[in-house]
């Protein structure tokens, strides 16, 4: 009998880590969910467009603050974030119509191309800066009800927004595999001369493909702004590296890819910062990013052309 | 022969006689005010940071120009940004020291930047009133440095103090990865180990992260009795969130630092877990004053007087780094006049005799009082807003300290007030 008495402590013990386990990859698939939305958006305007366009974290925050416009208007938060990601598709089409495709044409290389990325995104967070200000920001306490089951703890607001992601995640994979326009991405996707030279209007597909890039940035940068409860503009530059490392795990390219790298990142970091030293949760993230990658560079899903791009 | 020797020696005299009587001696006054430089991010992300310690400096040049200013200049407050960020501090204060004309006092310097901007301004021979909280300036060197706000160590012993008096045994103590937070962990260690308070956890987290649920949920299992937080108002906000979500909405006393009293923090944290939280459950711990002197109403009216800064008055008047600057721009001004020059390297020396208690000085609360008093060929001694200071060898003044409770969205009552001495052993 004694000895149940000392047993009965460490039971509790391990019943106690293996609960913190189970809670910890709920609370990292409700953060994936943002991350995996707003990599795929990422994902797909580079598979399309071979541009890497690090103004995207930017985009992320201007929907951000245009939901909050939206939010001062009156609108269901989830209108808003509907309305926001096309606002932020439309804004994608401008920076690629209006910026991107004229340096293209003039042959401005790949690295001068990222250059020109990071310049918009620096120049857009000081628009946010101009219009809006530098202070904090919030939309409220939109999380709703908390909700518990198969021992994960999550809010309405983390539910709803993983099950968007799943609905658009499964409506682009139709999208892509079901439709004439999806076959059509794929192609320029896959090699850009021969789907122009197979008569698929390249330049019209590649709009497309920032639209959709845009949408999805947009209303990531919604659910991230309900997720975190407050933010500034600086928003989005802060979740981009996590995002583009979710696209390159899942391999370059690769919207499957990236729906799963999102989630692995948002499970590693949440389950490590409930073990580890939380102010160490990206370095474990990063750390099996770089340890995934030796062992299979083109990603989880990737392509060794859609790789190459990468490093043209 | 005679006459050669004769004549250093009548140089040498006069020299002697220089330095007897109280004429000024260093670099002039270049035409135009004297400019105090307000090294602190104005902006990126910390910009409100640079409109509240800009704050004190208008409270305090207004007064002395209302008095006819320093040696017939005119005195203003120079805006220099430190975008917050050491790196891109560097060349903006480095022009700021080129271009300025009459740069003879800086104040700010504060905790993010001060390892690139402390050494730049001493190297320039400017005096500095630093509201930066780094325990490595405990024991500097730093012959322009000064700094009336206690470091980050003292801080949190204090908050460890706050919360054994208020019958708390079991904290759990959660940082942002900073140095200005994290500065406070080895005095919450000390300060535990000797009063028998149990850190069930002592962490840091990364800024800005999407979700902090797992620290929460550990954090939750560990059952404290209060926590000790200091983050950024967006992972503050966050992490309560996040904490509420899993305790059904029950939420622990928290403890924090008075750097949160901001409009930023208040409305973050009010959307994410609401202010009854913010009113009944969150104390401030930083340094202490009393409110109730002729000196904090001069104060506290300067800052009300201003359109510049008549809108955060009743929030910066309770808190102790911005009072600091305005009580060191006082002194550093008064030790101006003391030495007869604007000149840094002839008036710091003068600093410690504006502050330092001697038979028949005259008591002095404001700059006006100290340069009339002054001019009457009296010796003073300037007790302001902080109450009587005095500098330690390595230029460092920390008082009291004080645990406060907000009244409303920027304002606060102090709760609870701890002897300096009391944090001092603590340390020790």
């Amino acid at each position: 009998m004694p000895g149940a008495g000392r047993a009965r402590p460490r039971l509790i013990y391990k019943e106690a880590l293996v609960h913190l386990l189970v809670q910890s990859i709920g609370f990292g698939v409700a953060a994936g969910a943002v991350l995996a939305l707003g990599a795929v958006g990422f994902t797909l305007q580079f598979g399309i467009s071979n541009v890497l366009n690090i103004s995207y974290g930017s985009l992320m925050s201007v929907g951000a603050f245009l939901g909050l416009f939206m939010l001062g208007l009156g609108l269901n938060i989830w209108l808003v974030m509907v309305i926001g990601g096309l606002a932020v598709g439309a804004c994608s089409v401008v920076l690629n119509r209006g910026l991107i495709t004229p340096l293209v044409r003039k042959g401005m290389a790949p690295f001068g191309l990222v250059i020109v990325t990071v310049s918009a995104g620096i120049v857009l967070e000081y628009v946010i800066v101009a219009v809006a200000g530098p202070a904090t920001q919030t939309y409220g306490n939109r999380s709703g009800a908390t909700l518990n089951f198969l021992g994960w703890t999550l809010t309405t607001a983390q539910v709803v927004i993983f099950a968007i992601t799943v609905v658009l995640m499964l409506g682009l994979h139709l999208l892509l595999t079901r439709t004439q326009l999806g076959r059509a991405m794929r192609a320029t996707s896959a090699n850009r001369t021969l789907a122009r030279s197979c008569g698929i209007a390249t330049s019209r597909i590649s709009d497309i493909a920032w639209f959709m890039s845009g949408t999805f940035c947009g209303m990531a940068g919604i659910a991230l702004a309900i997720t975190i409860e407050s933010f500034d503009f600086t928003l989005g530059s802060i979740f981009l590296i996590p995002m583009i490392a979710a696209a390159v795990l899942g391999g370059v390219g690769q919207p499957y890819g990236a729906m799963i790298g999102g989630m692995v990142v948002g499970i590693v970091s949440s389950v490590s910062s409930a073990y580890w030293d939380p102010a160490y949760q990206s370095v474990v993230a990063f750390g099996i990013i770089i340890v995934m990658l030796l062992v299979r560079p083109r990603g989880l899903f990737g392509s060794a052309t859609a790789t190459r791009k990468l490093l043209a | 022969m005679r006459k050669a020797l004769v004549l250093p020696l009548v140089g040498v005299m006069a020299v002697v006689a220089g330095c007897g009587s109280t004429a000024s001696t260093g670099k002039a006054i270049k035409p135009g005010p004297i400019n105090i430089g307000v090294i602190a991010p104005f902006s990126g992300p910390a910009a409100e940071f640079g409109t509240l310690i800009s704050a004190p400096c208008y409270a305090a040049s207004d007064l002395i120009n209302q008095a006819g200013g320093i040696l017939g200049h005119k005195v203003q407050c120079t805006p220099v940004d430190d975008t917050g960020d050491p790196a891109d501090a560097v060349p903006n204060v480095t022009r700021a020291i080129a271009t300025i004309s009459n740069f003879d006092l800086a104040v700010g310097l504060e905790t993010n930047t001060a390892a690139t901007t402390v050494p730049l301004v001493n190297r320039a021979q400017i005096n500095m009133v630093t509201t930066n909280g780094l325990t490595n300036y405990d024991t500097t060197t730093d012959k322009y440095f000064w700094r009336l706000t206690p470091a980050d160590d003292a801080n949190g012993a204090a908050m460890v103090q706050y919360a054994y008096n208020r019958g708390y045994k079991r904290i759990a103590v959660v940082f942002e990865n900073n140095s200005t937070d994290t500065g406070n962990t080895p005095g919450i260690e000390k300060a535990a180990a000797k009063l028998g308070v149990k850190l069930v956890t002592n962490t840091t987290i990364p800024a800005d992260a999407s979700s902090y649920s797992s620290v929460a949920s550990t954090v939750i299992s560990l059952h404290p009795q209060a926590i000790i937080f200091d983050a950024d108002p967006q992972s503050t906000a966050t992490f309560l969130s996040n904490y509420s979500q899993l305790t059904g909405g029950k939420l622990p006393p928290m403890i924090t630092a008075t750097d949160s009293l901001t409009p930023d923090w208040y409305n973050a944290v009010s959307a994410a877990v609401g202010t009854g939280f913010i009113f009944n459950k969150v104390d401030l711990v930083g340094s202490y004053f009393s409110t109730s002197t002729q000196a904090f109403y001069t104060y506290r009216n300067a800052l009300l007087a201003n359109p510049k800064t008549h809108a955060l008055a009743d929030t910066l008047a309770t808190v102790g780094p911005p009072a600091s600057i305005y009580d060191g721009i006082n002194i550093m001004a008064l030790a101006m006049l003391m030495a007869k020059s604007a000149d840094p390297t002839v008036y710091n020396a003068y600093v410690n005799d504006v502050v330092t208690p001697k038979a028949g000085a005259v008591v002095v609360d404001t700059f006006a009082a100290g340069k009339k008093a002054l001019s009457e060929g009296k010796k003073i001694q300037y007790v302001g807003v902080l109450g009587p200071v005095t500098f330690n060898k390595y230029h460092n003044f920390a008082g009291a300290f004080a645990a406060a409770r907000f009244t409303g969205s920027t304002t606060s009552v102090n709760a609870a007030i701890m002897p300096g001495s009391e944090i001092s052993k603590l340390l020790g």
